[in-house]
């Protein structure tokens, strides 16, 4: 019975366009000034220390990281070595947009970013390539999702978030320990090459189908300039999953690092950035992460309030009891995603699905770590579909094409991704090979 | 006159706290390996400096600036929504809904803003400190009750200014540097240069 109240409330108060945050904490509020006897004190107690963890601070540092680095001068580079790379094959410029996307979306962190820095770029060319402009839209809006699954993924750490310190027993009554940052990092990775490989013979194949253009194959010694260009953004990879798997850096000390070594790549080596415009860069990471910690602490106080009316417990008594398996429930659990995404934006539907879904999933042995990778595929889907697919959005604003017409031009990459998806949600190993192989090795 | 002057200090504020606090565990994470390396006198004077408060300040660093950075958000309006069904109402009722988002806002973060300052006197009473600075936690705490309240204002403006002018602020997450200028020199010749004379640097 609560558990209807309490989701009336909050989707009610959500559809009415308030900020997601502001609705999750009203609704917190409002239940239980109304309905229960739990002093207001404790939930204020929690609602300020919420975010006091060092782990959080992660994603302040990573998203200062990806800020340093959003500028026009990183994407052509990326675009440079990408095409070098690929131009020659089959939709040459179609592989490149793929490429490049992939690269400057996982060190930048932000889809939306990807899209505007490359797309701005490949579309005109593509273009004047003789490319229709469904076929070069449709590649730019979907492979700009492509930065969730690869670190380091602001995604990924907000999962870590939202499931870090729930202690669930696995289907054998072994205690299981949430996932930490490190191995989900290092998950995502291949699920992430799968899908950009995945993307780019979708590509190939139209291409050589419909006999695009294709570029004249770039020489070893033009390879090796054009990467030893990019090469500086990428390291910032290297320095984050080096770090935290070396041992060297906790995750959050990993992401200071790379905020730091972002600074000094994008004003001393490229010089994209003025020294006197760091300032405007501090300032519009500091908003963007005041944004997503503000929607983390509410988010805390809703779980929080779940938790204390037991219904995770609640969902895994009965989700067992209907002899649901663990098929069953991950393919509720994707459809539940995928409709959630048509509404909201992906860190809060993490921050507001995982700590419910989390406990029902391990219950049913799922895998912590392969259940984040699911749910971050799922996140890339969504932003490449209507109503509220942000990719979707702004490609159409570059592209100069109506949603509904890009709609219609993304579907045969969207269905690629959707195939994908249900081939990471039952194929668990793609996830798992890498954490496990590292394991093995230590 | 006065508002400018706070709106500045605001931003110079969250942005000062973003930056300092990367510097902090930038240094503490350099001063833990550089202190391992045997260099006479230097590793001394290295092990003799002590960074175990550097995670806590950083932490209460990222607290303030959260708080203050989302009143800031307000303003800037960066808090999104589920602005699916609303933005297919009419005007008058597109309207409606979105000063009584505002007004929520309002009320939720003023309400936050009153529990934070109780819990605030009751923080001062204990005399409670914090574990490695030693710093009262009131003032860490400090932070709830003025971040709120000021975010609290900053709804009740930009309602104010929506209902008098309808105008909302809205912010732009499409917006990268460096993009422009390509759009304006014909973005891909320096590409097609890289095509057609195979082995120039093609840049």
């Amino acid at each position: 019975m609560n558990v209807l109240i309490i989701f009336a409330l909050l989707i009610t108060l959500m559809i009415t366009g308030m900020p997601i945050s502001i609705a999750l904490g009203l609704t917190v509020l409002t239940f239980l000034f109304s309905m229960t006897s739990v002093p207001i004190e404790s939930v204020a107690l929690k609602l300020f220390t919420g975010i006091e963890k060092f782990e959080i601070m992660a994603i302040p540092f990573f998203i200062l990281a990806g800020n340093f680095l959003m500028h026009g001068g990183v994407a052509r580079r990326m675009i440079r070595f990408a095409s070098s790379l690929v131009g020659h094959w089959y939709g040459g410029l179609g592989l490149t947009a793929v490429l490049s996307c992939a690269l400057f979306a996982a060190i930048t962190g932000s889809s939306v970013a990807t899209v505007v820095a490359v797309g701005s770029i490949m579309l005109p060319a593509m273009s004047k390539a003789g490319y229709p402009k469904n076929f070069s839209a449709g590649v730019v809006t979907t492979s700009g999702a492509l930065g969730i699954l690869f670190p380091p993924s602001i995604n990924l750490v907000m999962y870590a978030i939202a499931t870090a310190g729930i202690e669930v027993s696995g289907p054998g009554g072994v205690m299981i320990s949430s996932p930490s940052v490190g191995q989900l990092f290092i998950a995502g990775i291949l699920p992430g090459l799968c899908l950009s490989a995945l993307l780019g013979l979708l590509t190939w194949t139209r291409a050589r189908k419909f006999d695009y253009p294709r570029l004249e194959r770039a020489s070893w010694v033009e390879r090796w300039s054009a990467f030893r260009e990019c090469v500086w953004g990428l390291l910032l990879i290297v320095i984050v999953i080096g770090g935290i798997y070396g041992g060297f850096f906790t995750p959050t000390e990993a992401a200071a690092m790379a905020a730091v070594y972002a600074f000094f790549i994008a004003v001393y080596v490229y010089k994209d950035l003025a020294l006197d415009e760091v300032p405007k860069v501090l300032l519009n990471a500091a908003s963007m992460s005041a944004m997503l910690l503000y929607i983390i602490t509410n988010a805390v106080l809703f779980s929080f309030l779940l938790a204390s009316e037991q219904i995770p417990q609640m969902m895994a008594a009965w989700m067992s009891a209907q002899g649901f398996g663990s098929v069953g429930f991950l393919l509720m659990t994707n459809l539940l995603l995928l409709v959630a995404g048509n509404f909201m934006d992906p860190s809060a539907i993490t921050l507001i699905m995982a700590p419910i879904l989390y406990p029902v999933a391990v219950r049913l042995g799922v895998d912590p770590v392969h259940f984040g990778i699911l749910i971050a595929v799922n996140m890339e889907v969504g932003l490449c579909h209507p109503p509220v697919g942000l990719n979707l959005y702004v490609a159409s604003g570059i592209a100069k094409m109506g949603i509904t017409e890009l709609t219609v031009a993304v579907l045969p990459w969207l269905f690629v991704m959707l195939a994908f998806l249900v081939f990471v949600t039952y194929v668990p190993s793609l996830s798992l090979f890498l954490p496990h192989l590292l394991q093995g090795l230590r | 006159m006065l508002n400018k002057f706070f709106d500045h200090l605001e931003e110079w504020l969250i942005a000062t706290f973003m930056g300092l606090a990367t510097v902090i565990v930038f240094v503490s994470v350099i001063h833990r390996y550089a202190s391992g390396v045997p260099f006479p006198y230097i590793q001394d004077f290295l092990i003799g400096l002590n960074f175990s408060w550097a995670q806590e300040l950083c932490i209460y660093l990222f607290i303030w600036m959260a708080k203050f950075g989302a009143a800031y958000g307000v303003r800037i309006g960066i808090h999104v929504g589920v602005d699916v069904l609303i933005n297919r109402l009419s005007k008058p009722w597109y309207k409606r809904y979105v000063i009584f988002g505002l007004l929520c806002g309002a009320l939720f973060t003023g309400t936050i803003g009153l529990l934070g300052a109780n819990f605030v006197l009751q923080m001062y009473d204990t005399g409670q400190t914090s574990a490695d600075l030693e710093l009262p936690m009131w003032i860490v705490y400090l932070a709830i009750p003025l971040g709120s309240s000021l975010m609290c204002f900053r709804f009740l403006q930009v309602a104010w200014s929506f209902f008098k002018t309808g105008y909302l602020p809205k912010h732009d997450p499409a917006h990268v540097k460096g993009i422009e200028q390509e759009e304006e020199m014909g973005s891909m010749s320096q590409l097609g240069a890289v095509s057609q004379h195979s082995g120039g640097d093609g840049s």
